[in-house]
């Protein structure tokens, strides 16, 4: 192992070591999903930025697909980053894991470029499998579609013959059959169907099954090492509650996901399922609540690593009032029915993603960096530790300036072209020109230049944290063996 | 199935709504902070917040039409899971650190981090 606070691969074992590669493109992507999302906020308020030199359209879906594919960077990195301890055997096929690593970073660079340089054209048999798919979120062209889908195969083989071969623990058979699912649920985005009905219904599966399921599965996997890792917290207790997840996704969550069939021309009794199941989805915020004080009361909050541990916080609170309040505000028919498609829905997506995902993958690459630094003290008065503090407190400020922002501009969208003019173009129009509109899009525009902010201080603290530093990482805390 | 939510009461709608997942957090933040810290005197402070949890959800009931025989069991069945959650699941809190071997420890001997 190299000196503390020096940054050296040696550290790292052959799966951590290519967690590092797909932790550094992920956060590349982080910047380019800001950069253009700031682009697209400009456009808002001024429309004529960069008219047809990167339109509107182009700078929103690089924005949204560059958010995708960030994250899962992230929790593929953190599932090789996790793999050889959890497994306690080398990564089967490593060779193989990393030859798909630069054949999908080139993948989504092209895809990039594509987008960039052919903004508009006619929709054909040829643009679809070449230039853009056309369907919102997951607009990547059908090749770049057929790449995924075998980068998570290979993926899939890495980690179900690693624990094949090493321990096959809880974790490694929740971890093992969400991929499975991960893999299979991408396919339903690859056909559609003349009937837009149909063909929304089909969609949903990957933009909600595929993102809000199996990713939710993926990160209860890769925070249950964390919490390991970090506050050291037995294994049965996290595999417990990770099971107690799962079910709870088979329980209400599936069927939760209803409240996305609400408008697109499905069977009225999506109405009451939705609906149902919308009305229960908060339950287990509670419980969740219950656990997370009863588990600090247990450890104290006693820690190996504060950023990881500070961001693993965020994401439970991320979570709640993200998924759960903002969720709930308008999940229910009764009120969806004016807010679906205004802004919302982004108010409640932008402080969701960011609380239920990417503080997930944040705390990983705190993680990441630890050890990559001969796993060096990262507890209380780290040297230059303002940084870490100052970033997370500018991406949280942007975040939820953002969300509010993107909130009062919903509900007035809500009110004048939904409820008062019945979703007509003019209504559309009068909503957009209304000063609550307009004044929420600059106030969104500042947030966003904070969150930005906070985003080069995360860089920069990613890149120097533990630089200086020579002390070795505090051991967690075991907990006492009953409580 | 539903009588859409009028314009006079999308703000009531949006606000209850959020009190009841805000009042279901007071509710089991003090209802477990009472348990773990053997506090009882907190125990009489999370009922209150389950009262304005209760009281938020009939508000929310009214103001987004959630009548009939459909909609009024989907929210005595809302409020009664509340009610239960906290109970069921510091039990399970209790009985999940109970069952652990004492000699099972973490991943790592060390308990090193990262």
């Amino acid at each position: 192992m190299a000196a503390l606070g020096i940054f050296d691969t040696a550290n790292l074992n052959g799966g951590q070591r290519l967690a590092v590669k797909y932790f550094t493109v992920s956060l590349i992507l982080f910047g380019a999903q800001i950069l253009f999302g700031m682009l697209a906020g400009l456009q808002y308020l001024k429309p004529d930025f960069l008219y047809e030199v990167v339109d509107f359209s182009v700078n929103r879906t690089l924005h949204v697909n560059a958010m995708v594919v960030w994250l899962l960077y992230g929790f593929i990195g953190g599932v090789y980053w996790l793999l050889e301890d959890e497994a306690q055997h080398p990564v089967v096929g490593l060779w193989l894991g990393n030859l798909i690593f630069f054949i999908l970073t080139l993948a989504v660079a092209v895809v990039v470029l594509v987008y960039l340089i052919i903004q508009v054209g006619p929709g054909e048999i040829e643009s679809i499998w070449f230039i853009n798919e056309g369907r919102e979120y997951i607009e990547a062209p059908r090749w770049a579609d057929i790449g995924i889908v075998v980068s998570v195969l290979v993926f899939f083989f890495n980690v179900a013959a690693t624990f094949a071969k090493g321990r096959y623990t809880g974790v490694a058979g929740v971890l093992v059959a969400d991929l499975l699912a991960l893999f299979g649920l991408y396919l339903a985005g690859m056909f559609f169907t003349p009937n837009v009905s149909v063909d929304q219904f089909w969609w949903w599966w990957v933009i909600h099954l595929w993102v809000e399921a199996t990713w939710e599965v993926l990160v209860g996997c890769i925070m249950a090492y964390m919490l390991i890792v970090t506050l050291g917290v037995r294994r049965k207790i996290v595999e417990t509650w990770l099971y107690i997840e799962v079910a709870l996704m088979f329980g209400s969550g599936i069927l939760g996901l209803g409240h996305h069939y609400f408008w697109i021309g499905t069977p009225d009794y999506w109405l009451a399922i939705g609906g149902f199941f919308s009305a229960l989805e908060p339950i287990p915020l509670v419980a969740m609540v219950v656990h997370a004080v009863f588990d600090s009361g247990v450890h104290k909050l006693r820690n190996s690593n504060h950023p990881a541990l500070a961001w693993t916080i965020g994401q439970a609170a991320g979570n709640f009032f993200g998924a759960g309040v903002w969720g709930f505000m308008h999940t229910l028919p009764q009120i969806n029915l004016y807010t679906h498609g205004t802004q919302w829905t982004p108010s409640h997506g932008h402080l969701a993603f960011f609380g239920a995902y990417s503080t997930a993958v944040i705390g990983f690459f705190y993680l990441a960096v630890q050890k990559s630094r001969g796993n060096v003290w990262m507890s209380g008065n780290i040297v230059g530790g303002w940084k870490w503090k100052w970033a997370m407190f500018w991406l949280w400020t942007g975040m939820i300036g953002m969300t509010v922002a993107l909130l009062i501009a919903g509900y007035e969208q809500s009110q004048i072209e939904r409820a008062m003019e019945g979703s007509t173009w003019m209504g559309y129009f009068a909503a957009q020109a209304h000063p609550w509109f307009t004044q929420a899009m600059n106030w969104r525009q500042i947030s966003g230049w904070g969150f930005t902010l906070g985003y080069c201080l995360l860089v920069w603290d990613l890149l120097t944290i533990g630089k200086r530093e020579t002390r070795p990482a505090l051991a967690p805390q075991g907990e006492p063996a009953t409580a | 199935m539903i009588e859409p939510v009028h314009l006079a009461d999308f703000f009531t709608v949006f606000f209850s709504a959020a009190m009841v997942i805000l009042f279901g957090a007071l509710y089991a933040l003090l209802f477990a902070f009472s348990r773990v810290g053997q506090r009882p005197g907190l125990m009489p402070l999370a009922y209150l917040s389950y009262l304005g949890l209760a009281a938020a959800a009939l508000i929310l009931a009214r103001a987004a039409n959630l009548h009939g025989p459909f909609w009024t069991p989907v929210v005595g069945l809302m409020l009664a899971g509340y009610l239960a959650a906290p109970h069921f699941i510091f039990r399970l809190c209790v009985d999940t650190h109970l069952v652990e071997d004492a000699d099972e420890s973490s991943l790592f001997p060390t308990r090193q981090g990262g």
